[in-house]
C-alpha cells in the first residue's frame, strides 16, 4: 500500500552553535491528522527542532517540506507563505503586546491574508469563541491570565487556517490551575483532526494525546513508538529511566 | 588646514582656560542647584498642601523658560533694576543653578518617592522624629539614587554654560571667537571646542561613575 | 498713552513676528528631528555593523557638543569651506541633527526592549520584515519611546532661542531688540518668558494626551 504524502516531511536536520551539535540529523514525518508528541530531557533541542521546522531559527543542513513541495528559505515570500500554513505556539506566549486579544487574532487575517476588516472581525471572534474567550476580545495580554494568553495565541495561529500546528511546550510556563483549560483546547483541536506536533513535559497528557511518541536526546530521536509501548515498555534503558521520572513526577492524570 | 592647526596651537591654553571657567560655572551652579533643590524637593514630598504648590510653581516656571531668556532677564534687568554690582559670572552661576534646582528637586524627588514606606515606619518605631528619619534614613538612601541623575545633570550644564557666553563671561565658547574672529578658522576652531566639551563631559561622567562606585552599598545596583 | 501706543505698534507686532518665526524654527524641526531620530535609532539597532558605528559616532557626537556651537558650526564655520547657509537653515538644520541624534538614544532603547519573542511570533504567522517592524515592532517602541521623546521636543522649544545668537531673528532676538532699544529689559523679558512658558505647557499638555490617547494595559510603566 502506498503511503499518502505526509502533512511535513522534515529531512536531516542539524543545527550547531559553535562547537555545539544542537540538532543532529533529525528526520521525521507527519501524516494527516496525526498527532506526535516530543519528549525529552531539558536541552535536548525539542524547541531548536521546531523552531527550525518554521525556519524561526536557519538550520545549518536539512529540507523541510509541505506537503511534498520542498521549502526554500531564502525565498522571503514563499517562507511568509509557507509559515501561515504552519501555526505555531509559544512557550511563553508571545502574544503582541499592543494589541487587544481580537487584534492579535486579526492581524495576521487583515495583513498576511489580506481579508477586509469586518470579515477579519468576524473570523476572529470565531476563532476566539472556539477557545471559550468571546468574552475577552477587547483585553489587552497584561489584562489576561497565562491560560488566557495561550489560548488567544491557539486561536491566533488557528484563524490562519494551518496545515500542521507546532506546539512548544504550551502548558509549561502556567500556573498548574490553568494548564487545564489550555490541555482541554488542544485535545479538542485533536479531535477536530487537526495535525499537530507538540514539545510537552506533561506526560500524562501527552499519553492521552499522541498518535506517536518522539523520545529525543543531544540532538537525536532516539526512540520513537506508539505511547503506551514508549511509557510502558521502551527498548532503550534512557528513555525507560527518562519516561518513569517524570511520570513520577507527581503529574496529574 | 595647516591655518588651521596654527591657530589651535597657538589659542590652545587661551582655550583651555576658558573649559576652566566653564568647569567652574557648572560646578557652582551643580552646588547652588542641589542647595535649592534639597529642600524644594523634601517640599514637595513631605510639605503641606500650599508649600507643595509654590514648589511645583518654581519648578513649572524654571523649567519652562529658556536658558538665554532667564541670562538676559537676570543680567540686564534684574541687576540693573536692583543697582547691585554683580559680574557676568556670578549672574551665569546664579542662574544656572537656579534652573538646575528645578531639575534636580526632581530627580531628588523621585528618588525620596522610590525609597519604601517600610523605612519611614522602622525609623519611627525606632523613635526617631519625623526630622531625624528624613535625615538619618531615607535622605542617604535617596541621595545614593540620584547620582545618576547628577551625572546626566553635569553633562547638561557643561553644554549650557557655553550659552554665557551670551552676558560676555569669559569662557570657552567665547574665547573660540575671540581666537576665531582674529584667525578666521571658525570651522577647525569651533570644532576644538567642540571636543573640550566632550572630553570634560566624558572626565565628569566618569568621575561621577567613580563616586557612585565608592558610595554604593549592596542592594543598590541600579 | 504713548505708552499704549508704543506697546501697540511696536512691542505687539514684534512679538507676533517673532513668536512666528519661533514656531516655523520650532515645529518642522521637531518633525523632522523626531522623523531622523527614529531612522537613526532604528539604524544603530538593526542597521548593518558599518551603519551602525557611523550612527553611534553620529549620536557621541551630536549629543556631545553644545548645541550653540553646532550652530556655530553650521552658521559661521561652513562659510570657511564655501557652504553658505541662511540663519534660518543654518538653526533649522542645527535643531534637526542635534534632536534627532537624543531622540535616537530613547527609540534605540525602545526598540532593544522589545523581546524578541514578538518579532518570532509575527514571523511564525506569516508577517514579513517590513510589516513586522510596521505593525509589531513601532507600535510597540513609539509608546516606549513617547515620553523620552516628548521631553526632547520641550527641550527643543526652549533651545530654538538660541537661533538668535546666530543671527535668526525670533522671539527672543525681537526681545532683545526691544529691550535694548525701551531699556525694558524686565518687563520685555517677562513677556517673553511667559511667551514660552505658554509654548511649553501647550505642548506638555497635548504630549500628555497623546500619551493617554495611546495607553494601552501593560504599556503604562514606561510613562514618566
Ligand atoms: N542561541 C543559542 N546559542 C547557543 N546555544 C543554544 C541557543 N539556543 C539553544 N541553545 C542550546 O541548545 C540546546 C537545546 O535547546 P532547546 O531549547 O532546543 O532544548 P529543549 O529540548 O527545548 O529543552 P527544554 O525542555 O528545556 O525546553 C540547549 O543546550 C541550549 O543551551
Ligand atoms: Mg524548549
Amino acid at each position: 500500500m502506498p503511503s499518502p504524502t505526509p502533512v511535513l516531511a522534515v529531512e536531516n536536520i542539524t543545527k550547531t552553535y559553535g562547537i555545539r551539535t544542537i540538532l543532529d540529523g533529525v528526520s521525521l514525518s507527519i501524516n494527516r491528522g496525526e498527532i506526535k508528541v516530543l519528549i525529552g530531557p531539558s536541552g535536548a533541542g525539542k524547541s531548536t527542532l521546531l523552531q527550525s521546522i518554521n525556519f524561526l531559527i536557519q538550520p545549518d543542513s536539512g529540507t523541510v517540506a509541505l506537503e511534498g513541495q520542498t521549502i526554500n528559505p531564502h525565498d522571503k515570500k514563499a517562507l511568509c507563505a509557507y509559515r501561515q500554513q504552519v501555526g505555531m505556539i509559544f512557550q511563553d506566549f508571545n502574544l503582541f503586546d499592543h494589541l487587544t486579544a481580537l487584534g492579535n487574532v486579526e492581524i495576521g487575517l487583515i495583513r498576511v491574508k489580506h481579508m477586509i476588516k469586518n470579515e477579519a472581525r468576524d473570523r476572529a471572534v470565531t476563532e476566539l469563541e472556539r477557545v471559550g474567550l468571546k468574552q475577552h476580545t477587547a483585553h489587552y495580554p497584561a489584562q489576561l491570565s497565562g491560560g488566557q494568553k495561550q489560548r488567544v495565541s491557539i486561536a491566533r495561529a488557528l484563524a490562519m487556517e494551518p496545515k500542521v500546528m507546532l506546539l512548544d511546550e504550551p502548558t509549561s510556563a502556567l500556573d498548574p490551575e490553568l494548564i487545564g483549560e489550555v490541555h482541554s483546547v488542544i485535545s479538542k483541536l485533536g479531535e477536530a483532526g487537526m495535525t499537530m506536533m507538540l514539545a510537552t513535559h506533561q506526560i500524562g497528557f501527552a499519553r492521552h494525546l499522541a498518535h506517536e511518541m518522539i523520545f529525543m536526546e543531544n540532538g537525536r530521536i532516539v526512540e520513537q513508538g506508539p505511547p503506551d509501548v514508549i511509557l510502558d515498555g521502551a527498548a532503550r534503558q534512557r528513555t525507560r529511566e527518562f519516561c518513569s521520572r517524570i511520570s513520577g513526577a507527581g503529574e496529574k492524570r | 588646514m595647516s591655518q588651521g592647526m596654527t591657530a589651535i596651537q597657538e589659542g590652545f591654553w587661551y582655550l583651555l582656560e576658558g573649559a576652566w571657567v566653564n568647569l567652574i560655572v557648572v560646578v557652582g551652579a551643580l552646588i547652588f542647584g542641589f542647595l535649592l533643590g534639597l529642600p524644594l524637593a523634601l517640599g514637595q514630598v513631605y510639605g503641606g498642601k500650599i508649600l507643595r504648590r509654590v514648589f511645583a510653581v518654581y519648578v513649572w516656571f524654571f523649567r519652562g523658560i529658556p536658558l538665554l531668556v532667564f541670562l538676559f532677564l537676570f543680567y540686564f534687568g534684574l541687576v540693573a533694576w536692583l543697582d547691585i554690582n554683580l559680574s557676568a559670572f556670578t549672574v551665569a552661576v546664579i542662574v544656572l543653578g537656579l534652573i538646575s534646582a528645578a531639575y534636580q528637586s526632581q530627580t531628588l524627588r523621585g528618588a525620596l518617592l522610590s525609597i519604601p514606606e517600610g523605612q519611614m515606619k522602622a525609623a519611627r518605631a525606632l523613635g526617631m522624629s519625623d526630622f531625624q528619619a528624613i535625615f538619618r534614613v531615607i535622605l542617604p538612601q535617596s541621595i545614593r539614587l540620584s547620582i545618576p541623575g547628577w551625572s546626566n545633570e553635569y553633562a547638561i550644564l557643561l553644554k549650557d554654560s557655553a550659552v554665557t557666553y551670551a552676558l560676555g563671561v569669559s569662557e570657552l565658547m567665547s574665547r573660540t571667537n575671540h581666537v576665531a574672529s582674529r584667525t578666521y578658522q571658525h570651522l577647525y576652531l569651533y570644532i576644538t571646542a567642540g571636543i573640550l566639551f566632550m572630553i570634560l563631559t566624558y572626565a565628569g561622567t566618569r568621575l561621577m561613575g567613580m563616586l557612585q562606585k565608592r558610595l554604593t552599598v549592596p542592594g543598590y545596583t541600579r | 498713552m504713548t505708552e499704549l501706543v508704543y506697546i501697540g505698534e511696536e512691542v505687539l507686532p514684534a512679538l507676533l513676528r517673532g513668536l512666528w518665526i519661533s514656531l516655523i524654527l520650532i515645529l518642522p524641526s521637531s518633525v523632522l528631528g523626531f522623523a531622523a531620530g527614529v531612522l537613526v535609532g532604528a539604524l544603530r539597532v538593526y542597521g548593518a555593523a558599518g551603519f551602525r558605528w557611523l550612527a553611534n559616532a553620529y549620536v557621541l557626537i551630536f549629543r556631545g557638543f553644545p548645541l550653540i556651537i553646532q550652530l556655530y558650526i553650521w552658521y559661521f564655520g561652513l562659510p570657511r569651506i564655501g557652504i553658505y547657509m541662511s540663519p534660518y537653515g543654518a538653526s533649522v538644520m542645527g535643531f534637526v541633527l542635534c534632536s534627532a541624534a537624543y531622540h535616537s538614544e530613547y527609540i534605540r532603547g525602545a526598540l532593544l526592549s522589545i523581546r524578541h519573542g514578538q518579532m518570532l511570533a509575527a514571523q511564525s504567522i506569516g508577517l514579513n520584515r517590513l510589516q513586522t517592524v510596521l505593525y509589531v515592532i513601532m507600535p510597540q517602541a513609539f509608546r516606549r519611546a513617547l515620553p523620552g521623546c516628548g521631553n526632547e521636543i520641550i527641550y527643543l522649544i526652549k533651545y530654538s532661542s538660541l537661533a538668535y545668537m546666530v543671527t535668526c531673528i525670533e522671539l527672543t532676538g525681537e526681545g532683545k531688540i526691544l529691550a535694548s532699544a525701551s531699556f525694558k529689559y524686565i518687563e520685555v523679558f517677562m513677556i517673553i518668558g511667559a511667551i514660552y512658558l505658554g509654548m511649553v505647557s501647550i505642548a506638555t499638555w497635548l504630549l500628555s494626551m497623546l500619551e493617554n490617547h495611546l495607553t494601552i494595559p501593560g504599556f503604562e510603566r514606561y510613562r514618566t
